[in-house]
C-alpha cells in the first residue's frame, strides 16, 4: 500500500480510537451541563480522581484499572450526590446558581486538584495492564490495544447511560428535569431527587474516564485543565442534552485533531478543533444533533 | 369507589398579599365543578393551594381517594399527585425539548400509573388521534390547540381520580375552546373522574359543568347548584354577560 494513504487511513482510525475517549471524558458534562444547566467545569479534576484511585489499586494491589474503575463507581456516584446536594443547599435553592455556582465549581476544581499534588505529588503517574504495549495488525492497519479497550469500554458506557435515559421512567425524568421543574412535580417526581441521582451518574462516569485516562497516557494532577475547553466543546457541539450528537461531535475532533497532528504537528490540532466548534455553531447553533 | 375534594376555610396569598379568602368548596365523586370568575380573582391561587404549590396559612384542603382521606395542606405537589390528583396547570407547562410520545410517559412517572401505561396511552391517542400523527414530534412545535390536548393527555396518563384543569381555553381560538371542553367531558367519563375545572369562558364551563361556585376577590360570592341556577344568577349576569 502507498505510504501516505496508509499514513492518512492510520490516522483516521487513531482519530476515532480518540474520539472514543473524548466521549468517555465528556459524557459525565453531557448530563450535568446539557441535561442540568450546572456547569460542572471541576468534572476533569474528578475524572483525575478516578486516574489515581485506578493508579493506587493497581501498584499497591496489581488490580486492573477499569475493574478498580467499576468497583468504584459506587462510590464516585455517592460523591456526586453529596457534591449536588452541597450546591443545591448552598446556591440553587435560593436561585442564586449561575454566577456564584460556577465559581464553587471553579473553587472545587483547584480543591481537587491541590489534594491529588499533595498526595501523589506532580510526577507522572502509570498503570500496567496486559493490553498496555501490544498492537492489533490488521494488514497496513494498526491498532493499539490501550486505544482500542478503551474506546470499547467507552461505548459500552455511553450506550447503557442512553438506554437508561431513554427508556426508564428516572432516566426519562433527568432530560426533562432542566426544562421544568415545577412540571416535573406535576408527574409526582422531585426535582432535587432526579437532579441528584443524574449528578451522581454524571461523577459516576468520571471513575470510568479516570480509568481511561490513565491507560491512554500517564497522569499529573493539573492535566485536566487541558480537557476543559475541550469537554465543553464537544457537549456544545453535538448538541446539549444529546448524546448521540456527543458522541458524533468527539469522534469529529478526535479523527480532526488525529490527522491535523499527522500532517501538520500536534500544535495545531487544538486551533483546528475549535474551528470546527466555530463553523459547526455558526450554521447550526444548537449544535449537531441539538433539539 | 368514590373519590372527592373538600376545601375548608382556605386563606392564602404570596407574601404579605392575602388573595383568598376563607375559601371553601367541595367536589362531590363524579361530579365536574366549574370555578368561575374573571382574571386576578384567584381562581389559579385556589389551584395551586390544592395542588401544594401554595402554601394556605389557615384552613384544611381534604382529598378523598377512592374513599381513603388524605389531608393536603403540608404535603408537597409530587406528594399529592402521586395521591391521584392530576392538575393541568394555566400555560400548560409541556417539556417543549421532549417528544409527544416522551411528554406522555412522563406523565405515567407516578408508580401506581405505570402498569396502567399501554391502556393510558391507547386511551389517548384514540381520544386524541392528532396527538398519535404527532408522536415524535417536540412538544414545544406544536400549536396551542395541540399543546392543550397533550398537557390534558399527560395528566390523565398518572391514572388520576381526581383532575384539576386551570384554564384550559387560555390562548385558543372559539372553536378549539368548545372542543377542548367536550374533550374533558369525554376523558371524564371515559376515566370516571372527578372534575374541578376553573374557566373564564362561562358559557363553555357551564355546558359541562354539573353545578358552580363564582370567586370575585377571592371569595366564593356565589355557589350554583345546577347550571340552570348559574345561567340565571344576577352577580354572573352582572360580572360576565354585562346584562
Amino acid at each position: 500500500m502507498d505510504g501516505s494513504l496508509g499514513l492518512l487511513l492510520n490516522a483516521v482510525v487513531s482519530g476515532l480510537l480518540l474520539g472514543g475517549f473524548y466521549a468517555a471524558v465528556s459524557i459525565g458534562v453531557a448530563i450535568s451541563f446539557g441535561m442540568l444547566d450546572i456547569v460542572n467545569i471541576a468534572h476533569p479534576a474528578f475524572i483525575l480522581l478516578g486516574s489515581y484511585v485506578a493508579y493506587l489499586a493497581n501498584t499497591l494491589l496489581g488490580i486492573d484499572p477499569l475493574l478498580t474503575a467499576v468497583i468504584a463507581l459506587p462510590a464516585f456516584y455517592l460523591l456526586g450526590m453529596a457534591v449536588y446536594q452541597v450546591y443545591y443547599l448552598s446556591f440553587e435553592r435560593r436561585q442564586d446558581q449561575s454566577l456564584r455556582g460556577l465559581s464553587f465549581f471553579f473553587g472545587l476544581l483547584f480543591i481537587a486538584e491541590v489534594t491529588l499534588v499533595l498526595i501523589f505529588g506532580v510526577d507522572y503517574r502509570l498503570v500496567q495492564a496486559p493490553y498496555i504495549g501490544p498492537s492489533l495488525h490488521l494488514g497496513w492497519l494498526e491498532l493499539p490495544l490501550r486505544l482500542l479497550v478503551p474506546f470499547l469500554v467507552s461505548m459500552l458506557m455511553v450506550v447503557g447511560l442512553q438506554l437508561f435515559l431513554t427508556r426508564s421512567f428516572t432516566g426519562r425524568a433527568i432530560e426533562a428535569v432542566a426544562q421544568d421543574p415545577l412540571a416535573l412535580r406535576l408527574m409526582a417526581a422531585d426535582p432535587t431527587r432526579i437532579k441528584r441521582v443524574a449528578f451522581g451518574l454524571s461523577f459516576a462516569t468520571a471513575a470510568i474516564a479516570g480509568a481511561i485516562l490513565i491507560i491512554i497516557q500517564p497522569v499529573e494532577p493539573s492535566i485536566g485543565r487541558e480537557y476543559i475547553g475541550r469537554i465543553f466543546a464537544i457537549c456544545v457541539l453535538g448538541g446539549l442534552g444529546s448524546f448521540s450528537g456527543m458522541v458524533i461531535a468527539a469522534v469529529t475532533l478526535g479523527v480532526v485533531e488525529s490527522l491535523t497532528a499527522t500532517f501538520f504537528g500536534p500544535s495545531w490540532a487544538p486551533a483546528v478543533s475549535f474551528g470546527v466548534l466555530l463553523v459547526t455553531l455558526a450554521v447550526r447553533p444548537s449544535g449537531i444533533l441539538g433539539r | 369507589m368514590a373519590s372527592s375534594l373538600t376545601v375548608s376555610n382556605v386563606d392564602a396569598g404570596y407574601g404579605a398579599v392575602r388573595v383568598l379568602e376563607d375559601v371553601s368548596l367541595t367536589v362531590e365523586a363524579g361530579e365536574t365543578v366549574a370555578l368561575l370568575g374573571t382574571n386576578g380573582n384567584g381562581k389559579s391561587t385556589l389551584m395551586k393551594s390544592i395542588m401544594g404549590i401554595v402554601r394556605p396559612s389557615a384552613g384544611r384542603i381534604t382529598a378523598t381517594i377512592d374513599g381513603a382521606s388524605h389531608e393536603l395542606v403540608g404535603r408537597s405537589t409530587e406528594e399529592i399527585v402521586d395521591l391521584g390528583i392530576a392538575f393541568v396547570p394555566e400555560g400548560r407547562r409541556l417539556f417543549p425539548k421532549q417528544t409527544v410520545t416522551e411528554n406522555l410517559l412522563l406523565g405515567a412517572y407516578r408508580p401506581k400509573a405505570r402498569s396502567a401505561i399501554a391502556r393510558n396511552l391507547d386511551f389517548c391517542f384514540e381520544t386524541f388521534p392528532r396527538l398519535k400523527e404527532r408522536a415524535r414530534q417536540l412538544a414545544g412545535s406544536m400549536s396551542g390547540g395541540e399543546q392543550q390536548m397533550l398537557a390534558l393527555a399527560r395528566a390523565l396518563m398518572s391514572s388520576p381520580r381526581v383532575l384539576l384543569i386551570d384554564e384550559p381555553s387560555v390562548g385558543l381560538a372559539p372553536l378549539l375552546v368548545s372542543r377542548t371542553i367536550d374533550k374533558i367531558k369525554e376523558l371524564k367519563e371515559g376515566f370516571d373522574l372527578t372534575v374541578l375545572m376553573a374557566e373564564q369562558n362561562f358559557t363553555q364551563a357551564v355546558r359541562i359543568a354539573d353545578r358552580g361556585y363564582v370567586i370575585v376577590h377571592g371569595r366564593i360570592a356565589f355557589a350554583g347548584e345546577s347550571a340552570e341556577a348559574l345561567n340565571n344568577n344576577e352577580l354572573i349576569r352582572e360580572f360576565y354577560l354585562g346584562a
